[in-house]
């Protein structure tokens, strides 16, 4: 589903992803591990389309696309969602025009009819409810005045809503309370756990990794993957810390 | 012709006028404009009046409460000077209210001027929109006195595709009267929009305030100021400034509060977004408190769009001019939200849409 082969990508003139490889498949979850500042949110943004992240070497495939090729907004609407580490706030815009907006600009660009404003409240309050947020919130400007917990929860609401075929989760366990941790990791396995998609899980902790389990774990250090295996290295990561299991 | 009187710009209050555009606007030649005026007006009960070029239009108006007269006006502003002569009085008797008045100027070239007063006795309800389209400079001195207890909310849209509109308003505002005045700007014309708000009553409310949107090389400001006289006065100047492309926005305004209006609430804030890095917003926020028991809170911001957001609505799929539009749609809203009306907020609210989409 996703082949990024030999990435590199620079911010301001500094080279941050150095030759980066990872192949993702339909029906998988992959996790990235990784030391703080190795690269993992600009891998994100790199993917997302983020201004500002050049990319000077490589390329990247989604579903048979360029997806270097495309647009930010055009990557949405082919299927990708980015879970940010650090939601944004936008004062004056609601949850419910933002997300409507965002869902049927996507379906306009996949020639589906738009929903009406009763279909999209449907949809919303259902997505929020099985994230146990408060469908009082969705009136609220896009997180503004939400906690760390309550952002990262909004933005599973979101991908509930906009029910995308790969999902990048950058850090969408830190900030969560215990039961919210189960709750995300419920919801993340609800919406992304299916034959047809897949989901890179950007993660410091093995706890959302007892829910969510992974295919395949990664570790990313210094800008390129430098150690693949399966669920156990996770495990061994946690035990002994990067710098050994990465050396 | 009236342009050898015009302020000079070395005059502090006049050195971000536009007074070039003025001129030309005064004096391209009369054309028709193809607007159907008509068109202007909102769906709503009440009073429609129209002026083509400052003259009465009986065809496409319905006066009902509003008069029209010969006004002389005493003003020592200096644009608001030139409107005297024929013009419109709405007055209203003690504890009535009419539908809301609808007044429609369009100017089809050259120079026009009108002036108007609005009299409110005790408890006396009026709401006034105000619609400008066309071209060539249009002119305007509006004195308004409101009784005790008296309301006034007034509208004002300029929607000139070229030329000048140049408002004055003064107004007295007696005891617990309030005067709610909102302009926005999304034309393509210079604008210059003046006041001077006098809370004269004990408890009087005065605001003004709106959103000015310029394009191209267009240039839009107001200077306004609300003067407290009287104790407990409430007064609230919520503007916001959109510049696109080479255009500038300027928003200067002053609240005073006189040594005896203790207990002034006031509240000045000035917001300016720039959508392109040539695009200029200048602010002057402005208080001068001789009282020492008051509150007056003042904020001036110039920014420009916040990147981080507009890329998080992008990667949720929204394109980049829909998420720019949102945006600057939130931050106009602030001083749009001001209008009471829920029809008329959301009829200037499509038009600040309308602007978006083609400045963006
Ligand atoms: N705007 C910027 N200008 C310069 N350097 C930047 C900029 N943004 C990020 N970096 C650098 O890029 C590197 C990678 O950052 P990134 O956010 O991708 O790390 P990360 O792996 O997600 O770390 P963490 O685990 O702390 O979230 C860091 O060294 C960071 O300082
Ligand atoms: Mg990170």
């Amino acid at each position: 589903m996703l082949q990024i082969n030999d990435l590199h990508a620079e911010i301001d003139g500094k080279p941050i992803l150095k030759g980066l490889t990872l192949t993702v498949n339909a029906g998988e979850v992959h996790a990235i591990m990784g030391p703080n500042g190795a690269g993992k949110s600009t891998l994100g943004y790199v993917l997302g389309g983020r201004p500002g992240y050049e990319v000077t070497g490589g390329s990247v495939t989604f579903a048979g696309q360029d997806l270097l090729d495309l647009a930010p907004h055009e990557r949405a609407a082919a299927g990708l969602f980015l879970g940010f580490q650090y939601p944004v706030e936008i004062p004056g815009v609601s949850n419910v025009q933002f997300l409507r907006e965002s869902l049927n600009s996507q379906r306009r660009a996949r020639d589906e009819a738009p929903l009406s404003g009763a279909e999209f409240l449907k949809l919303a309050r259902a997505q929020a409810a099985t994230l146990e947020m408060d469908a009082e919130m969705l009136k609220r400007p896009v997180n503004v005045g939400f906690s760390g917990g309550e952002k990262k929860r909004n933005e599973m609401v979101q991908m509930g809503i906009l029910n995308p075929r790969f999902a990048i989760l950058d850090e969408t366990d830190s900030g969560l309370d215990i039961d919210a941790l189960r709750i995300v990791g419920d919801g993340i396995n609800r919406i992304m756990r299916a034959p047809d998609k897949a989901v890179l899980l950007i993660t410091h902790y093995q706890r959302l990794l007892d829910y969510v389990k992974p295919d395949v774990v990664h570790v990313l250090a210094d800008g390129r993957i430098v150690k693949t295996g399966g669920p156990e290295l996770a495990l061994e990561l946690e035990r002994e810390g990067y710098a050994q299991v990465a050396a | 012709m009236t342009l050898a009187t015009l302020p000079s710009p070395r005059d502090e209050a006049w050195r971000w006028a536009d007074l070039d555009s003025l001129r030309t606007a005064a004096q391209t030649p009369q054309q028709s404009t193809g607007i159907d005026p008509a068109s202007l007006f909102l769906d709503l009960p009440g009073p429609r009046l129209t002026f083509i070029d400052g003259a009465f239009e009986p065809a496409h108006s319905r006066p009902g409460a509003v008069q029209l007269t010969r006004l002389d006006m005493n003003a020592s502003h200096p644009l608001g000077a030139l409107a005297q002569g024929e013009g419109w009085v709405l007055k209203l008797d003690a504890r009535t209210a009419t539908d809301p008045v609808q007044i429609v100027h369009l100017a089809t070239g050259g120079e026009n001027h009108l002036p108007a007063r609005i009299d409110l006795a005790e408890d006396g309800v009026a709401t006034v929109i105000e619609s400008y389209a066309g071209r060539g400079w249009s002119n305007r001195l509006l004195h308004a006195s409101l009784g005790k207890g008296a309301r006034l909310m007034r509208a004002v849209r300029l929607l000139q595709d070229q030329g000048f509109v140049s408002i004055r308003d003064e107004a007295s505002i007696g005891e617990a009267a309030s005067y709610v005045a909102t302009f926005l700007g999304a034309g393509q014309s210079g604008s210059r929009i003046d006041g001077f708000l006098r809370c004269d009553g004990v408890g009087a409310f005065a605001e003004m305030g709106g959103a000015l949107l310029t394009r191209g090389e267009q240039r839009q400001e107001c200077a306004v100021a609300v003067h407290h006289a009287a104790p407990e006065g409430t007064s609230r100047q919520v503007w916001r400034a959109v510049a696109a492309d080479a255009s500038t926005v300027s928003l200067a305004a002053r609240a005073e509060v006189a040594r005896h209006a203790q207990k002034t609430d006031g509240e000045q804030s000035l917001r300016g977004l720039l959508l392109k890095r040539t695009s200029t917003v200048n602010l002057k926020p402005e208080l001068e408190i001789f009282a020492d028991d008051v509150k007056c809170a003042h904020g001036a911001t110039v920014g420009e769009l916040d990147r981080r957001a507009l890329f998080y609505m992008q990667s949720r799929g929204i394109p980049e001019a829909q998420a720019k539009a949102l945006l600057t749609h939130a931050f106009v809203a602030d001083a749009l939200d001001r209008i009471g009306d829920e029809a008329v907020g959301e009829a200037f609210k499509a038009d600040a849409d309308r602007w978006l989409e083609a400045a963006l």
